[in-house]
């Protein structure tokens, strides 16, 4: 499955965004502030998800604030980690 | 508008990682003294150790108080007010006789978060019951209680990180109420993984030793421990010719109604617990010698701290006592409404351990060195999870 | 001590709202539903009184409640419901005091909390079930919901949860800190408190609740929440009448009961390590009436006790004690309804521990 693609899922599952689907979320969309609506707290839980999914350690909300401003911004930040 | 009549604290005990009772707290406190190290009573698998501040197990240093029926903040409590009552000059006797309220603050005390007992249970086995047992026997408040025959009301407050300071503001409403006329109020709380990593999950623990209202905070630093204030009623205070070491003038408390864990940008809740405690003994800015702030060394908490200070009691010398204590959670209000007392009582603040440099960000800064204080109160403030806000005004000296 | 109740929104294993509490009371019976517990590689069906808390959705909506767990869905439900019955719901809650009663917390997230740790290491620990762990968060998520901003409470006291924060709750309103607190109980049921029933009461747990046997343990595991609508008495004659006094303490400093001039509600819940203490501190001949078996037990179950006095005083009415509720040949146990002559009910509960709540509820 695409990294995209598992993100939403991800992203849908673990914050409980029951009402939604992975066609709804746009690669490029905000996730934060009025994007998604995702807050503080969503932010930190994404953090351990992107630990948990894909061993990938975001050390401080810095990295945060870069790492998931879309689905496209965090899944190339994901690969780069990755590949490192 | 009249005041609300104070009630006189007679008695304090407290123990921390900065000393096993009040006294050896406040020399360290005014030596500056502070060592946060990685727990040594459990571990983690995170790739660094966050310092804490623990008590080792030299305190208590009497082997009376070690006790394995119940938790260890239930312990620390009763160490506390062990203390609090000798301070007070009551005969445990004598106090029997009384209606004794107890009314005690904490987080991790009353939480079943047993991880021998869970791992054992999850993976089929057949664990002990002891643990759960001693959860059942382990309510700060009912076991203080229970060691001292006290039969007046008994209330454990989980406001998260605020019920210290809830905790003394209800104690004193009993007394004022006339529903007991001896409360003892305060808050307990030990470390433990769950809230280890429960905060460093949350990104607000610090990997250093924490800096509050510092440029280069990165959160905070856990800690543990206990205080408890001896509060009567002014009656009884002079019927048995006691004097009072200060007095609770009033109290406020306000919600965010925000968010679960970050607290209102513009402080909102905490305006308004300010706003309240201070017109309750109608008291303004100019009588305020300092405040003993909530300071955990969290970006978000000691920005809005520093605005709220900034704007309802400006050029009020400040400090933050977490730099020496790590954050008590449910024990903090009542550890530092103790620390309050006690430099009410020397006309002295410490400084605030861990600021150095200002952030340009903050309006105001804490006070960087040991500093004189005058002014007949001082205010103690707690700002929880949850949104809840708590503040206690303490009045100097004898009334 | 004195306080207006203006409303009631209770969740019970009979279902959610004074309604669904009046036809249990009716009918006299509730069923509980029967869970798996394993022990010692055993497993067995244990009767708990579970709650559904799916019309919680006809509130609030569901992307508002995402991070809303089972605990503080309980207490947001029964919050709603008291606001809801009292006619205030829609209005500013900007004062509005909260005061919580919960013995146990949220427990099922406590234990998923470690559940992250454990399964994938600590720095896989969830911050979101963290941080609605802690025993607070239901008054933190009321306040968020209904924007309420005056003071939050919540107190934690086993059995004595309830009296212990009802007493916080009329102080409130007493001092004229507030004019309005939505004070209320709340606790869930989780897999380790069943096994823990099973482990501390055997494997052959009691089908029915017989809490008038003192000396039998017949107890049923419940979870649930009462909240109550409170205003100061100013001269208005409230919906469900007044809490009128507030009694807590210790059966070693308990005077014995001279008979009272009312209906005792017994908060005996089939739990044999303080139905002694009902045995020893009644006197024989008193009026009396239990309910639990219609919700079950846990902490805060004498919040709903409360309820029902709240609703018999409201209709004048006393209803029937369950008709399987034991046999107990020295109370005069209501076993069939009647009128409400007195006007007053006494809720009164011991805990294991001999520690006694008592509340009154009055018509005037």
């Amino acid at each position: 499955m695409a990294l995209n693609e598992k993100l939403k899922i991800i992203i849908i599952e673990e914050l409980n965004l029951e009402d939604m689907t992975p066609a709804d979320i746009d690669d490029d969309a905000p996730l934060f502030g009025n994007g998604l609506g995702l807050d503080s707290l969503d932010a930190v839980e994404l953090v351990v998800q992107v630990q948990k999914y894909f061993g990938v350690e975001i050390k401080d909300m810095d990295e945060g604030r870069v790492a998931f401003q879309s689905i496209n911004s965090l899944s190339n930040f994901i690969e780069e980690r990755r590949s490192a | 508008m009249s005041p609300i009549p104070p009630v006189p604290v007679t008695g304090i005990g407290c123990l921390c990682a900065a000393g096993a009772n009040l006294n050896e707290c406040m020399d360290s406190l005014f030596a500056g003294k502070r060592k946060p190290l990685p727990p040594t009573r459990f571990s983690s698998d995170h790739q660094v150790a966050y310092p804490v501040f623990e008590i080792t197990r030299a305190f208590p240093a009497d082997s009376s108080n070690q006790r394995s029926d119940i938790l260890f903040t239930a312990e620390l409590a009763l160490v506390a007010a062990k203390e609090a009552i000798e301070n007070a000059g009551w005969n445990r006797e004598v106090l029997k006789n009384r209606q004794v309220g107890v009314c005690i603050g904490t987080t991790v005390g009353s939480a079943m978060n047993n991880e021998e007992f869970y791992r054992s249970y999850r993976s089929g086995g057949n664990p002990n019951m002891d643990a759960i047992t001693r959860f059942l026997n382990s309510n700060p408040a009912q076991v203080i209680a229970a060691e001292f025959g006290l039969t007046g009301p008994c209330q454990t407050v989980v406001n998260a990180c605020s019920s210290g300071t809830d905790a003394i503001g209800l104690g004193a409403s009993w007394i004022r109420s006339g529903i007991c006329d001896v409360v003892l109020a305060g808050g307990a709380d030990e470390l433990c993984r769950v809230t280890y990593n429960g905060f460093i999950s949350l990104m607000i623990s610090d990997t250093s030793p924490c800096k509050p209202f510092d440029a280069n905070r990165k959160g905070l630093n856990l800690g543990e421990g206990s205080a408890v204030l001896v509060l009567e009623s002014s009656d009884l205070c002079r019927s048995r010719k006691q004097s009072a070491r200060a007095s609770v003038l009033s109290f406020g408390s306000g919600c965010d109604a925000y968010h679960l864990t970050a607290p209102a940008p513009d402080g909102r809740g905490l305006k308004q617990a300010i706003a309240a405690a201070m017109t309750a003994c109608d008291k303004t800015v100019e009588h305020v010698a300092f405040v003993n702030a909530h300071g955990t060394g969290t970006p978000d908490n000691d920005r809005v701290e520093s605005l709220v200070l900034n704007e309802l009691l400006p050029q009020i010398p400040y400090l933050s006592t977490k730099g020496y204590t790590g954050h008590t959670l449910g024990a903090a209000g009542a550890i530092e409404a103790a620390f309050t007392v006690a430099c009410l009582e020397a006309g002295e603040i410490p400084a605030s351990a861990g600021f150095e440099t200002p952030d340009p960000k903050l309006l105001t800064t804490p006070v960087k060195h040991q500093t004189a204080v005058n002014g007949s109160i001082a205010i103690t403030q707690s700002l929880a999870f949850g949104g809840n806000n708590a503040v206690v005004i303490f009045g100097k000296g004898d009334i | 001590m004195r306080a207006a109740i203006e409303g009631i929104g209770v969740v019970g294993g009979f279902g959610c709202g004074v309604e669904k509490l009046r036809r249990a009371l009716i009918c006299g019976k509730c069923t509980p539903k029967m869970i798996p517990v394993t022990t010692r590689n055993q497993t067995a069906e244990l009767p708990v009184y579970l709650c559904d808390t799916s019309s919680l959705e006809s509130f609030i909506n569901k992307r508002a409640l995402r991070r809303v767990d089972h605990y503080s869905k309980l207490a947001v439900l029964g919050s709603f419901l008291a606001l809801e019955d009292a006619g205030v719901l829609q209005d500013d809650h900007l004062n509005l005091a909260i005061v919580v009663a919960t013995g146990y917390g949220a427990s099922l997230t406590t234990f998923s909390f470690l559940d992250t740790a454990f399964d994938d290491g600590d720095a896989c620990a969830s911050p979101t079930l963290f941080s609605n762990s802690v025993h607070n968060a239901a008054a933190a998520h009321i306040s968020i919901l209904l924007k309420a901003r005056g003071p939050n409470l919540t107190v934690s006291q086993f059995e004595m949860s309830v009296p212990s924060a009802l007493l916080a709750a009329c102080r409130l309103l007493e001092d004229k800190v507030v004019d309005a607190v939505l004070f209320g109980g709340v606790d869930e049921y989780c897999g380790v408190l069943g096994y823990c029933w099973q482990r501390f009461f055997g494997p052959d747990s009691a089908v029915s609740m017989k809490p008038l046997e003192w000396n039998n343990q017949s107890a049923i595991a419940g979870e649930g929440s009462a909240f109550f609508f409170l205003t100061r008495d100013e001269g208005n004659k409230p919906k469900y009448g007044f809490v009128t006094d507030i009694q807590i303490g210790h059966i070693e400093k308990h005077e014995s009961q001279s008979q009272l001039g009312g209906f005792l509600f017994l908060g005996a819940d089939g739990q044999k390590s303080s139905g002694i203490h009902y045995a020893r501190c009644i006197q024989q001949g008193t009026h009396a009436a239990v309910y639990t078996p219609l919700y079950g037990s846990f902490p805060v179950g004498f919040a709903i006790d409360m309820a029902i006095a709240a609703v018999s005083v409201r209709e004048g009415t006393i209803y029937a004690t369950p008709r399987h509720a034991g046999k107990n040949s020295g109370l005069k146990i209501i076993w069939n309804e009647q009128h409400l002559d007195s006007k007053r009910i006494y809720c009164l509960k011991f805990s294991c521990k001999g520690e006694y709540g008592m509340i009154s509820i009055t018509a005037k």
